[in-house]
Parts: C-alpha cells; sequence; structure tokens
C-alpha cells in the first residue's frame, strides 16, 4: 500500500513538472527514497515469504496426507537430504570471561567506549551541518541575501574534513567492536546482517551527494541549477538521516531488544529488530540534540574567528556567523528536556526495573549533575543574548528587562537543581527534624522540575525576542502597532501564571495522574512562543530600524560564552552516553545476552566524568585539525589573489 | 606576529576550556556523593547437599540480590506491596473472590504470582489505567532477572520461612533440573539418564569403580557395592548421603586408604543433573 | 559604587536561602529550624553568583562598572595601601576558607541513614527466638489487669527509659543533647504511632546494635535492653509508652486476621 501511495505521488510531482530541472530534482527524490522503499520492502516481504512457505508446507502435509504409505519413504529421503546444515539464527551465547579476547595493552571496554564517543561527536557534527547549511541556503534563496549562501558554503566547508574524521572512527569502531567483542558481533550481524549492507551502501549515497553538493557549490550557484543544488543537499540530508537511524536502531535493539523469542533467538523479521520500544524516541532526541549540538560547534568555530579577525568587515562577518549558529544551537536547545522526558518515560513503560536503575538508583546523582550543566549552557545562552543588545541601537529600552529575567531564571534553576534525596550532616539532621525537608522535599519532586523547566524555556525565548526587537521601533497606528506589546505583556504574564499554577495544584493530585499536568504545562510554553513569535510580525509589520546593526560589536566575554555552551554541550553528550549505555548494567542485549567481560561492571560516575573528560580533550585537538584545514587552503588561495 | 597573536588568543581558548571541563569533572568527582553501581550478580550454584536452612539463606540472597525483588517490594518507594507477611497471606488470597487463578495452596500461590504477575494484582498496585488488572511486575522467570525453577523455589522457601509459616517447596535434592531452562542449553546438552544404570556409564563411573548393579567395572577406585553400609561412617557428623555427593563433586575431600588423591576428575559436580546425582546417590545407598 | 549591587544580590539572596528558607520551614513544622543542606547551599550559591555576574556585565557599562573598580584597586599607584589590605583580605579569608576545612571535628561523616528500616523476620532476645511478624503483646489479652500492667510499665519507664527519651516521652530528656541522632520522640505522629507493638518490642530488646545496615547501628546510643530487663518489664514499657503518649499501636493485617 505504502509503495503504491508514494509512486502514484512520485508520478504527480513528476507530471507537474514542467522543466526537466525539476524532473531531474524529483527523479533525485525517487532515487533517494530507494532505500526507504526498500525498507518497506523489508517489512513486506517477510509475511510474504511466510504465508509462501507455509502454502508449500501445507501443500506437502496434504500430499502427506493423500499417500500416507509414501510418508516414511519421504522422511527417509529428507533425512538423507540434509547435507551441510543451513544456517538459522542462533540464540545468544552464554559467554565466560575467557570468550573475550585480549589484546595487550588495550582495556577492551575503555578502547570501545573511547572510539565509539569520537565517532559519535564526529557523526553527530556532520549530520546536524548539512541540515542547516541546506536551511541557510533555502533561505539564502528566498531572501536573494547573498550573505547566507556565503555562509552556508563556509559552514560546509568546515565540515568537510568531519565527514572523513566520523567515517575513520566509524571504521575503526567496526574493527574494534571485532576485535574485542566477536561474540556480541557475530550474534548482532546475525540479526542485522542485511541492514548492515544497506547501510554501507547508504555511504555509497552519502558520499555521491556530499561531493556533489560541496565541489558543485559554486558552479551550481544560481537559477535552475541551484536547485539543482538545493535537490543535492536533499540528499544528502536523507542519507545522513538514514545512516543515524539504521546505527540508532542497533543501539536501541541492546537496550530494548525486539523481534526475539523468549530465549533470544531472532525471529527473522528485521523490521521488528529495528523498530523497537526506544528506537523512535532515540531518534528524535539524537536528532534534535545533534542540530543543537552541530550549531553550538559550529558558533564556537565563529567565536575563534571573531576574536581573531583583524579587521571590522571580518569581525562584522564571524560575529553574524556566530549569532547564526547560536541561533540554530537554541532552536535545537528549546525542545531537547521534552525529547529527554520522552524517551525517560519511554524507557520507564519499557521497564520498570531499567526505569528506577535510570532515575532511583545509582545514577540519581548523575542527573544532578545533568542539571548543573543544562543550567551552564542554559545560562550562558542567555548571557549570550543579552550581551547581542551591544549591537542594537535601541536597546537601552529593554535593558532594564535583563536583571528580573536573571533573577527568575536564576531561582527556576535552583528550583531544578534541588536533588530529591538531601545529604545532609548529622547536625543538619537535627537542626531539620528528620531526613525530609518541608521545603525543599517540595522542588524535589517532577512537578516542581517541570515548572521550573518550562520556565526556563519562555524566559530564554523572552531573551531572545528582546533581542529581536531591540533595533526596530514599530510605525502606524493599526491595533497591533499600538497595544500589541500589551497584548505580549498579557500573554506571558498569563502564560507563566499558568503554568505554575498547574504546578502547585498537581501537589495536590495523585502521582498517576500528576504526570499527566506536563502536556498542558509544555502546550502553555508552545503558545506563549508561537503566538507570540506570530504578533512580533504583526506588530513590526510596518517599523523602521533605528539605525544599522552593529555586527561585530561584541565584547570578547560573549564569545567565550559560546565557548562555554559548546563544551558544555559536548560534555553533556558524553556524559549522557555513558548513562544511555550503562543502564543495560551487566548485559550486551538487555534481558537477552548477558555480558560476561571483566568489563561488565558499572563504572562509578567519577570514573565516567574522568574518561569523558579525556575524549572531549582528544576530541577538541581533533575539532582544531578539522577547522585548521579549511584555513590552510584558505590560505593558499588568498596568497594566489595577492 | 599575526600568527603569534592567534595563538596566544588560541592558548586562553583552550585553557579556558580545559577548566571548564575540569570543573564538572571535579563536580562529578567532590560534589557528589559516590555512589558504586552493584557489582554484576553472580548466579547461584545450587549442590545437591543442601539443607533447608542454606536453600532459605540462598532464597534470601536471591530476594535481596539478583532477584531484584526488593526494588519494588520495599516500604520505600510503595511500588508493589511489601511481602514481609505473604507466607500466611498467600494462603488466604486464594480464596479471595478476586482471584481467578489456578493455585491451590499458598505455595503454588506465590509461585504464581512470580511467573504470571497478572493473574492476581494487589488492589492499588496495577499498572494506571488498567483498574488493577495488570501487574507491572516483570515475569521473573523470564528477561532481565530470568530466575530458574530452583531458584524460584529457594525464593518462596524464604518468603514462607520469613513469613512464620512451614516451608512447603521440596529441596533441590528431588527431581528439580539444575540447568536453567534455557533453550539453548537444554538443546545442546545430552539428555539426563533415567536410570542409575545409564547414569554410571554415562559418566564412566565404571572404568574405575566397581558399582551395585553392574558386574564388569575397573579397579582403579574403591569398590562401591559395599558403600551403602560404609558412607555413614566414613566421616565422622556426615550422612551417608552427604558423604557420597561430597565424593563426587570435590573427589580430594576424602581419600580412601589405599588409593591416590587427584586420580578421579573432579568436575562431575558441573556435569551431573541433580536428577542423576539422586540417581546415582540413591543407587550407592542401595535404596530403589 | 556600582560594583556592590551584585554584591548586595548576592548577600540578600544567601540571607533569603540561609534564614528565610528555615524560617518558613519552622512556621509548617514547629520546633524545627530546617536549614538548607550545605552541599544544595554551594550548589545554589555557585549558581546566584554566576546569575549575579552575568546579569550586571552583559553590558560595557555593567561589566567595566563592576570590573573597572577591582582593576582599579590593583593597577593605580595612589592606593597601594588599599590594595595591600584588600590582598590580605582576600588571602586571610582563604585561610580561613582552607582552615574550616582541615580542622578536626567531631561531626559523624554525612550518611543515608533509614530511621525505621524493615525490621527482620526473627529476632534473638531473652535467649529465645521471636517470630517478629506474628508477634503479639501477650498483655494485651489480660484485660483485667490492664491498668496494673500500665502503672509497672511507668515505673520500668522510669527507672530506665525516661533520662533519654523524656518526662514528656518527646524525646528530651537530661541526656538528649548528648546523643547524635537523638532519642524517639513519642509523641511524633511519625514513630510508634506508626509502628507495631512487635517492632518497638524489638527496638527496646535489640537496641542500637540490633539494627540492619540500612539504620546505621553504629550511630545509635539505644542499648540492648534484653540483657538488663526481663520480657514481662518490655512488654509492659511498650504498654505504658503507647498509654502516656496516647497512640495506638498499629494492627497489620496478619496480626489483625489472627485475632
Amino acid at each position: 500500500m505504502k509503495v503504491r501511495f508514494m509512486f502514484s505521488h512520485v508520478k504527480k510531482v513528476l507530471s507537474q513538472c514542467s522543466t526537466g530541472v525539476y524532473r531531474f530534482g524529483a527523479a533525485l527524490a525517487l532515487l533517494l527514497a530507494i532505500p526507504a522503499l526498500s525498507f518497506d520492502y523489508m517489512d513486506i516481504s517477510q509475511p510474504v515469504l511466510k504465508s509462501a512457505a507455509n502454502a508449500v508446507l501445507a501443500q506437502k502435509a496434504w500430499a502427506n496426507e493423500a499417500a500416507p504409505a509414501a510418508a516414511p519413504a519421504a522422511e527417509a529421503k529428507k533425512e538423507e537430504k540434509k547435507g551441510p546444515a543451513e544456517w538459522a539464527p542462533q540464540p545468544p551465547p552464554k559467554l565466560e570471561e575467557k570468550d573475550y579476547p585480549v589484546v595487550k595493552g588495550f582495556n577492551s571496554r575503555l578502547t570501545v567506549w573511547f572510539i565509539a564517543q569520537l565517532h559519535l561527536f564526529f557523526g553527530a557534527f556532520v549530520l546536524a551541518v548539512p541540515i542547516f547549511v541546506w536551511l541557510i541556503e533555502i533561505t539564502g534563496v528566498v531572501t536573494k541575501d547573498k550573505r547566507y549562501d556565503d555562509m552556508a558554503h563556509e559552514f560546509m566547508k568546515v565540515a568537510m574534513t568531519g565527514f572523513s574524521l566520523a567515517a575513520s572512527f566509524g571504521g575503526l569502531l567496526s574493527i574494534a567492536l571485532v576485535v574485542f567483542y566477536p561474540q556480541f558481533m557475530t550474534y548482532m550481524t546475525g540479526i542485522f546482517g542485511k541492514v548492515m549492507i544497506f547501510y554501507a551502501l547508504a555511504f555509497f549515497a552519502e558520499s555521491f551527494f556530499l561531493y556533489t553538493y560541496y565541489y558543485g557549490w559554486d558552479k551550481m550557484s544560481d537559477g535552475n541549477s541551484k536547485i539543482v543544488h538545493i535537490g543535492l543537499g536533499l540528499g544528502l540530508n536523507l542519507a545522513g538521516v538514514f545512516l543515524m537511524m539504521v546505527s540508532n536502531s542497533w543501539a536501541s535493539f541492546m537496550m530494548a531488544p525486539s523481534g526475539l523469542d523468549d530465549s533470544g533467538v531472532f525471529q527473522g523479521n528485521v523490521w521488528a529488530a529495528i523498530n523497537g520500544h526506544l528506537w523512535n524516541p532515540i531518534n528524535i532526541h539524537r536528532f534534535v540534540a545533534n542540530i543543537a549540538y552541530g550549531g553550538s560547534l559550529t558558533a564556537a568555530y565563529a567565536g575563534y574567528k571573531f576574536l581573531m579577525a583583524k579587521t571590522p568587515q571580518e569581525k562584522a562577518h564571524y560575529d553574524w556567523m556566530g549569532y547564526t549558529s547560536f541561533f540554530i544551537a537554541i532552536i535545537g536547545l528549546l525542545p531537547l528536556p521534552f525529547a529527554g522526558y520522552w524517551l525517560t518515560k519511554e524507557i520507564y513503560d519499557y521497564s520498570q526495573q531499567m526505569g528506577i536503575t535510570l532515575m532511583g538508583g545509582a545514577f540519581a546523582w548523575l542527573f544532578i549533575l545533568q542539571a548543573v550543566l543544562i543550567g551552564a549552557i542554559f545560562l550562558s545562552a542567555n548571557y549570550y543574548l543579552w550581551c547581542c543588545l551591544a549591537r542594537s541601537n535601541g536597546s537601552h529600552r529593554y535593558s532594564f528587562m535583563i536583571k528580573p529575567i536573571a533573577i527568575v531564571i536564576v531561582t527556576m534553576f535552583l528550583a531544578w537543581l534541588t536533588p530529591h534525596t538531601l545529604v545532609m550532616s548529622s547536625t543538619e539532621l537535627t537542626q531539620i527534624g528528620g531526613a525530609h525537608h518541608p521545603l525543599l522535599g517540595k522542588l524535589g519532586v517532577m512537578a516542581a522540575k517541570n515548572t521550573a523547566v518550562n520556565f526556563l524555556i519562555v524566559l530564554t525565548f523572552l531573551s531572545f525576542q528582546i533581542y529581536n526587537r531591540s533595533n526596530k521601533k514599530a510605525l502606524g497606528d493599526g491595533f497591533w502597532a499600538q497595544n500589541g506589546t500589551s497584548v505580549q505583556i498579557g500573554l506571558y504574564v498569563a502564560g507563566l501564571c499558568n503554568i505554575l499554577a498547574l504546578g502547585i495544584y498537581s501537589y495536590y493530585l495523585p502521582a498517576s495522574v500528576r504526570i499527566g499536568l506536563s502536556v498542558p504545562q509544555v502546550t502553555t510554553t508552545l503558545i506563549v512562543i508561537v503566538a507570540s513569535f506570530i504578533m512580533d510580525g504583526k506588530i513590526f509589520n510596518k517599523s523602521e530600524e533605528l539605525g544599522e546593526t552593529k555586527w561585530g560589536n561584541m565584547p570578547v566575554r560573549s564569545q567565550y560564552a559560546l565557548f562555554t555552551l559548546t563544551i558544555g554541550f559536548t560534555w553533556l553528550m558524553g556524559l549522557m552516553g555513558y548513562v544511555r549505555s550503562a543502564i543495560r548494567q551487566h548485559w550486551h542485549v538487555y534481558t537477552v545476552f548477558r555480558d560476561n567481560s571483566p568489563g561488565a561492571f558499572t563504572p562509578t560516575l567519577p570514573y565516567a566524568a574522568a574518561v569523558v573528560t579525556v575524549i572531549v580533550c582528544v576530541f577538541i585537538a581533533l575539532v582544531l585539525f578539522m577547522f585548521w584545514m579549511p584555513m590552510l587552503a584558505a590560505k593558499k588561495g588568498s596568497s594566489g589573489e595577492h | 606576529m599575526e600568527g603569534n597573536k592567534g595563538n596566544s588568543e588560541l592558548g586562553k581558548i583552550l585553557v579556558y576550556g580545559l577548566l571548564i571541563m575540569l570543573a564538572f569533572a571535579g563536580y562529578a568527582k567532590f560534589g557528589i556523593p559516590l555512589v558504586i553501581p552493584e557489582a554484576p550478580p553472580v548466579e547461584e550454584k545450587i549442590t545437591g547437599a543442601m539443607t533447608k536452612d542454606q536453600f532459605v539463606a540462598m532464597g534470601d540472597k536471591i530476594f535481596h540480590g539478583k532477584g531484584t525483588c526488593t526494588l519494588c517490594h520495599s516500604p520505600v518507594g510503595g511500588r508493589a506491596p511489601v511481602l514481609d507477611a505473604v507466607g500466611p497471606r498467600s494462603s488466604e488470597r486464594i480464596k479471595d473472590p478476586r482471584y481467578k487463578g489456578k493455585a491451590k495452596t499458598g505455595e503454588e500461590y506465590i509461585r504464581e504470582s512470580m511467573m504470571e504477575p497478572s493473574t492476581y494484582v494487589v488492589a492499588g498496585f496495577g499498572k494506571p489505567g488498567t483498574n488493577d488488572t495488570v501487574s507491572p511486575m516483570p515475569q521473573i522467570n523470564k528477561g532481565a532477572i530470568g530466575l530458574s525453577d530452583v531458584e524460584i523455589n529457594a525464593v518462596i522457601s524464604y518468603l514462607q520461612k520469613s513469613g512464620g509459616v512451614e516451608v512447603t517447596v521440596p529441596l533441590p535434592t528431588g527431581a528439580a533440573p539444575a540447568a536453567p531452562a534455557g533453550g539453548a542449553e537444554a538443546a545442546a546438552a545430552p539428555k539426563p539418564a533415567t536410570t542409575a544404570e545409564e547414569a554410571f556409564n554415562k559418566y564412566g563411573c565404571v572404568t574405575c569403580h566397581v558399582v551395585p548393579g553392574i558386574a564388569e567395572g575397573g579397579d582403579m577406585g574403591p569398590n562401591l557395592t559395599k558403600l551403602a553400609k560404609e558412607a555413614g561412617s566414613r566421616k565422622p557428623g556426615m550422612s551417608g548421603q552427604a558423604y557420597i555427593i561430597e565424593s563426587i563433586s570435590t573427589p580430594n575431600a576424602y581419600v580412601v586408604k589405599g588409593f591416590e588423591p587427584d586420580m578421579m576428575p573432579s568436575d562431575f559436580a558441573e556435569k551431573i543433573t541433580m536428577s542423576e546425582m539422586n540417581l546415582i546417590v540413591n543407587a550407592l545407598l542401595g535404596k530403589k | 559604587m556600582h560594583f556592590l549591587k551584585p554584591i548586595i544580590g548576592v548577600f540578600v539572596a544567601y540571607l533569603l536561602i540561609k534564614i528565610g528558607v528555615p524560617f518558613l520551614g519552622s512556621l509548617s513544622h514547629p520546633g524545627t529550624w530546617p536549614v538548607v543542606p550545605t552541599a544544595v547551599m554551594k550548589m545554589y550559591l555557585f549558581f546566584i553568583i554566576a546569575g549575579a555576574f552575568l546579569a550586571s556585565t552583559f553590558s560595557d557599562e555593567g561589566y567595566n562598572g563592576l570590573v573597572g573598580p577591582i582593576v582599579d584597586l590593583y593597577s593605580n599607584p595612589s592606593k597601594a595601601t588599599l590594595r595591600l589590605c584588600a590582598i590580605s583580605a582576600v588571602s586571610l579569608l582563604g585561610c580561613w576558607v582552607s582552615y574550616q576545612y582541615v580542622k578536626p571535628s567531631f561531626e559523624a561523616p554525612v550518611e543515608l541513614r533509614s530511621v525505621h528500616p524493615a525490621p527482620p523476620s526473627s529476632a534473638n532476645m531473652w535467649g529465645k527466638t521471636f517470630e517478629l511478624q506474628t508477634l503479639k503483646n501477650p498483655l494485651r489479652e489480660d484485660k483485667a489487669n490492664f491498668a496494673k500492667n500500665v502503672e509497672e510499665g511507668g515505673i520500668v519507664y522510669y527507672k530506665n527509659c525516661f533520662y533519654c527519651h523524656g518526662d514528656k516521652q518527646d524525646g528530651k530528656g537530661h541526656f538528649y543533647q548528648a546523643f547524635n541522632p537523638i532519642p524517639a520522640n513519642f509523641v511524633d505522629v511519625g514513630t510508634i504511632a506508626m509502628l507495631t507493638e512487635s517492632f518497638v518490642f524489638w527496638r527496646i530488646g535489640t537496641g542500637g546494635p540490633g539494627l540492619p545496615g540500612e539504620g546505621a547501628p553504629w550511630a545509635t546510643a539505644m542499648p540492648v535492653w534484653h540483657t538488663m530487663i526481663s520480657e514481662e518489664e518490655a512488654w509492659k514499657a511498650v504498654m505504658f509508652i503507647y498509654e502516656q503518649s496516647g497512640n495506638k499501636p498499629r494492627v497489620t493485617a496478619t496480626v489483625a486476621e489472627k485475632k
């Protein structure tokens, strides 16, 4: 059904296209759909094949019944014919310590941890960059502003080395896994073998689009060829997302295996193994986080170039580039807490045991650390936005609002940081009169956290909105131009009151109902953001700029806010990778395939933090190399011009 | 000159980044109380020579460790009923009008609750929205916990003992299979012997010993036809049954005079199934 | 004096957390002073200081207003004396903080202690084993001598218990300030009111050392009473503290069924 629908849809698109270029673009889209189609094929092929096999069996059974005398003979023949046994899915082996190869000088777990994390850092970066490069390119075409196109091109240039690094680490990772965990890989390939081949093939598509997209940038710069170029960009992104989703399915299978019987034997349906309970939550969470992370990394690049810039033009360019990257990072950051909540909820739904291990057991304190890190990220993001006011000419009208915003943000953070289980000395225990704190205890529960995080998001958006209007003045005497701001203030106040009221109300409800209240809270947040964004458009429908935006007029410390954002993000990604993997505890594939290697134990938080720090240091060294490469090329180019 | 400026700027940025990361890692190390996650659970080894108290103690260990029961069944979280009195309560439960399961005794009720948790859900502990018809508890003979039948019996014996009622589950010296019911292992392992004669042949006992019921046998090891009388007095304070089981699982624990130690293989304990061990012990003790 | 504003702001926030939170908490739990634990306080202060710094330095004027006086203090030749004072003050502050960390203290290490841990299934007291799940107070059956038993329990209490648990049974006896954790307050709804008589009997019989690991048996000073008073005296004391504090012992489902 799906396939048919897609074909008819494609036909329709093709018939609507008058020029050959459109046809080419559509054909490209079709080409890209092939992996997707083949997925559909896999999906439907299993039942089809099965029913075919059943039909054959039924016929045989019927034949046997018809000629019972012939049956024993037929059976005997079957026995003879058997010959070499056919391959069949195997149950996971019960491994012992001696089944894990030891390579002298390497700690198996640490090596795989290092390589996997580095692969993930680069993979996430090169997945995210083409997405927003493509969007910026389209923005450039729509607004006819050449600057966007140049910036998109420069982002792509920065990411080019990243592609080969991501691929190299990917190759290294698969070799490391085969070297250190051969039985585990045998089991995984027994299930995902077919998909792995498609995965490898998709790299050809990825490389094709990557090189044509990047090297064709100047050639295909206007008219119809630009549209082809955008088509290539779409192809690049589709291939990238496909690759991410396929490799996600292996990780989510290890956490929440599906498509298996009780003893862990694969049932033959690859789609069932891929489409596990946690696959889509992880897809969404990673996709959104990748965009935020990719944006923050390019923001750091722009920040560095800004600090190095010698001319005002250069400064202005990199300031603008840093701001755009930052903006992308924030777009990714704002929905991230919700994607995270969804993932956690699905983990609880999948296995209460896994959920309690995650939130209530040994890792409970990790989430305090996470809260601190997210606090640092949100604060530095807001700080950068406040610093941006220096670019505008009318910002003095709004700067009085920054301090109240800061106070509310910090207050909400403190609520968000407050741990559920307080660590107190015995003196404090005596003073408090028991282990339960009458005030802080109330902040430790989910009702408070949800309220706080919604406040943070709304206020971060408010910071952005203030900056956005700081250089404008509304003209005209329409309703919106006159009263729009008052309506917006009313909207913010009502929205925040509603979030707070819902939060307080939820204390009086039983726990099962309480969780449901986070939905109206999130909805309120979204309504406030979307509605005031639309109102901004109406208010400034007719407006004048208060002088030119002073790009490049940014203090040095604002760029350090960008670096804080980037480092915080990268480090946090490494930490959350640790916990996502660690909640499997001593299992390769949770509940099915036990890890009996010497590295099966769960490492402590300080140990993981140390490992993550070292990984991030190595990553930064490689990123410097990655940023340095295009500069090397640029130097040659500029010396040629002179 | 320009290069120098760039380098010092870069150096500053790198030092700043490093400081931030060290602050993160330092907070993880010094700002947060150290929690050491529990080591992976060790699979319980069940030996034939197990007393009732040892069996109950093993159940206790599984209940608080590998079985992960206390994750939910504890007074702290209120996620599941506290099981301190499940022993006496279980026999009341099967008389409950809401009870629809097959259990006839308290023991069967507990076992059923562990293997099919949704058969009877204690009021207030069902999955939200199911009106106490579906239990959030996993089947503990499957999945991550995956207790074997013997381990389940051990847990039941612990629950009964701690609830103050009589322990009714069979001890593992019975015909309970030792190996967990993993499809792989059952398929791969050869079929367990069904008679004592088969068992003696399967493990090659007759190569070295003369055993009751089989005429021919070797003389590398002691003649076992008279063991029924001697076993009980070999080691003071040890029953004949316990002595035989010990001699099979750890042959060097007692070496009969006139024979060398280290002659007999020491890995029988890992190969012989419970039922086979039972057959062998009974045959050697002259019981049928 | 621009740079004083954020400092004052941080100080006000500190006071709010240091005094405001315990004050509000004491309104709902009279008699306590629920301070913010040091570990949480440190986290709070870090983010308050960071927030104050960021909120006052986003503009150049703010940044110069905050950092300018400091730079001036450290570089202006005419402020040598003031500079010396400032450097000494900062150094002394560092010394004081270091000293606070390293000075010997009698404070027990921080631990998470469960006040009423789950009791074991059975306990050995007076040379025999009591099955705590099914144990009942034998003297409760004897309705006729109830008043007499309670009175005798009172004698036991005043001979042995009241020095710590107090005349009013509020855990504030003569010696209570010497103990950490403080003696149990029987009037509070969170102690004997939510426990069965057998639990209280077990706590008296085996005392602090009888607690399981999560109850931190090393921390409490409760003696092992079964070596000092008789079984009957212990039951009478249990009856007395329930009667005197106006609490009813909790009855578990099993015990209720067996009645």
